[in-house]
């Protein structure tokens, strides 16, 4: 047996998993989304569905909402995971309990983390009641609306929470492999500590942060559950709006919900193409 | 050797009599057949409802009450699966139509009403038609037009009335003293009162029928409505809805910049004395909620003085149900006397029966009789005699598009 036959093979079971329920449910999703539904009676596909919802003012409000959470939440996260990375990479009396810690709300789901944070900042939350207790505000409710509100702070400091572990993580083992032998030679050249940073040490854990900060990204960007429970009404995230749709009790409005479920899997799709080549040419200049 | 291999038959028969269940996708071998044999099919097997599951009272007596006289009596397990919608349950029935799955679906019954109960319909998705096999089919009365109509869609025999529900508002005594008891009231209420108020937001089952008091009002009554979707009367009482809601939304809560996404938050609103007045479709839910400690004592349900809408809901059967006996021993069960007795007890559920209790026996009509609802709900009694009915489905699916466009997105 070759080794080429013996990879495929290998990878055979995997590759079926990906192949049948990823794009099987993408070429079902597409097909819905250009209202070819028998069931109903709809068997001439067209594309009303895309009509509907690129001429409803809807769309662009939730996509600019869900573009907007995407890029604020990586954008401060991969900060913040650099930030801890640099520090956590020092010899420190504590320095592996400090690192666990980290480390550890990766394994908190996404979904424990928006009830904590519903707990934690709604009116009706923990801060609110304490804010209140200690005489800052006269009731709970004048808290600062800090969820379900249109700037979607509670959605972003959840995903940041969850979001700097995870691409901290990546970026340390980086530094760690990479050891501070290349920086001790630039200090020795007379470069200062932000020189040393910006021009020696950033460009060689760039390649880490980038992809993590594409998974990241491309997770806020079409995510559902924390939205969902974060989000103010309206306007909705992108995905939420897609379940609405999907859940409206008129099946007509079906191809509309898959017609924007296509649209998240493509505009993600170039958004990440753009973003990582942006941020290439960027950090070689 | 010999005995090794008889054991070996044993056990792997053992591993495979779950398949033996006699439980059938076939309606035919259900309908008209005497009960005996229904049950007999039945027995053994599982059945699997899928119902709203926000309601702690209701998950544990469809759980424990119910489920719990479906195994001792019938031995069929009752898997309960909670939905935070019961689109998402029409959902599943319409995805396994679509990919041909005509006879092993994985839902077996709906707890449904309304718009979702049309859809089904829509999609020829309902088994229909059996209504006469079920021995306690004879407590209903399908000659009331309330009932044998869902939200004004004819039930045609395809779903079993389960309980009765009407729209009751819930205050805090302590907090506010003569609460609003109309809609122009509230309306007045909610402007003298600024950001004690809001609702949530339509498609919530809860919010919308709150968004359809106030369409009754602006239209004038509920007369003008009733029967076909007329698109001149929708049109006109639609805007005058939508000026009534626009011109409130600066005294709502967050000054209506945003709404609650479900009736549980905006009891939560409520709990926490960020609004002051709160509203459920299920008027014993505010004894619930004084018991577990959610509301203070001094919280009072109370109706309009120009009505309250009020409802029925319904169980229905997926047309590809592969335990079709099982889901009519359990509507039989539900329409039970018994069960609809336990169900009305305030500290069970406390919601009205669907079934008349005159047709009963002695003994759980004496029941009924000792039922006393939490003191400080709306007693059912003084609801009904302001009760509104609900409009069409085609209706309210159209009002809840508009609240979308026209209020909610502003």
């Amino acid at each position: 047996m070759s080794d080429r036959l013996k990879i495929f093979l290998l990878l055979a079971p995997v590759l079926t998993i990906l192949i049948v329920m990823f794009l099987g449910g993408l070429a079902i999703g597409l097909l819905r989304s250009f209202n070819y539904m028998p069931i109903i009676g709809l068997t001439k596909p067209n594309i009303d569905a895309y009509v509907s919802i690129f001429t409803s003012k809807e769309f662009y409000v939730s996509f600019g909402l869900s573009l907007y959470i995407a890029v604020t939440s990586t954008v401060i996260s991969s900060i913040l995971a650099i930030g801890s990375a640099l520090l956590l990479r020092r010899n420190f009396i504590g320095r592996s309990i400090t690192q666990f810690l980290f480390q550890l709300n990766l394994t908190v789901p996404h979904l424990v983390g928006a009830i904590g944070i519903l707990y934690l900042f709604s009116q009706s939350g923990s801060f609110a009641r304490l804010a209140a207790e200690w005489e800052m505000i006269s009731k709970p409710s004048e808290f600062p609306a800090m969820v379900f509100d249109p700037y979607a702070i509670g959605i972003i400091l959840q995903y940041v929470w969850k979001e700097v572990p995870f691409i901290g993580v990546i970026v340390l083992a980086n530094m760690q492999s990479l050891g501070e032998n290349f920086e001790g030679v630039a200090r020795s050249l007379g470069a200062s500590r932000w020189q040393a940073f910006r021009f020696v040490l950033l460009p060689l854990i760039f390649p880490g942060v980038l992809s993590a900060s594409v998974i990241s990204f491309a997770f806020t960007f079409g995510a559902f559950e924390i939205p969902a429970i974060l989000g103010a009404n309206y306007p909705a995230a992108l995905p939420v709006l897609a379940y609405r749709k999907y859940t409206d009790v008129d099946l007509a409005a079906r191809p509309e919900a898959m017609a924007m479920a296509v649209m998240i899997a493509l505009l993600s799709s170039v958004m990440i193409f753009f973003y990582v080549r942006y941020s290439r040419r960027r950090i070689r200049n | 050797m010999k005995k090794l291999s008889f054991w070996a038959l044993i056990s792997s028969s053992l591993a495979l009599s779950p398949m033996a269940i006699a439980d059938v996708s076939d309606g035919s071998a259900v309908i008209g057949k005497p009960w005996s044999e229904v049950v007999d099919l039945a027995r053994g097997g599982e059945v699997n409802w899928f119902l709203w599951g926000g309601s702690d009272n209701i998950n544990r007596y469809v759980s424990e009450y119910i489920g719990g006289i479906l195994k001792d009596r019938y031995d069929i397990k009752l898997n309960r699966v909670g939905l935070s919608d019961t689109v998402e349950g029409v959902n599943i029935v319409l995805g396994e139509k679509e990919n041909g799955l005509n006879d092993n679906g994985s839902v077996d019954m709906i707890w449904i009403n309304g718009e979702n109960f049309r859809t089904m319909k829509q999609g020829n998705l309902a088994f229909c038609g059996y209504l006469d096999t079920l021995p306690n089919n004879v407590l209903v009365d399908w000659t009331n037009p309330a009932i044998s109509n869902d939200f004004g869609v004819p039930v045609d025999g395809c779903e079993v009335p389960w309980s009765k529900a009407q729209f009751s508002f819930t205050y805090d005594s302590a907090r506010t003293e003569n609460p609003p008891r109309s809609i122009a009231e509230l309306i007045d209420w909610i402007k003298a009162n600024p950001g004690l108020f809001t609702y949530s937001a339509p498609p919530d089952f809860t919010g919308s029928v709150f968004v359809r008091h106030v369409f009754y009002f602006a239209a004038g009554g509920v007369e003008n409505l009733l029967g076909d979707f007329d698109q001149a009367k929708f049109d006109d009482a639609a805007a005058k809805t939508w000026a009534i809601l626009n011109d409130i939304e600066p005294f709502l809560w967050r000054e209506g910049k945003t709404y609650p996404n479900d009736i549980n938050a905006l009891d939560q609103l409520f709990a926490n004395s960020e609004v002051n007045l709160t509203f459920n479709y299920q008027p014993s839910r505010v004894g619930l909620n004084i018991q577990n400690g959610t509301f203070p004592p001094t919280t009072f349900g109370y109706g309009l003085s120009d009505g309250t809408i009020g409802n029925t809901n319904y169980t229905i059967i997926p047309y590809n149900s592969p335990h079709k006996a099982a889901a009519l021993v359990l509507q039989n069960v539900l329409l039970s006397g018994e069960a609809q007795h336990q169900k009305a007890l305030a500290d069970v559920w406390g919601v009205a029966p669907a079934i008349e209790i005159s047709r009963t026996s002695e003994e759980v009509q004496a029941n009924f009789a000792k039922v006393e609802v939490h003191p400080n709900a709306a007693p059912a009694a003084e609801l009904a005699k302001a009760a509104l009915p609900e409009l069409q489905a085609a209706w309210i699916t159209a009002i809840e598009k508009g609240w979308l466009a026209n209020v909610g997105s502003n």
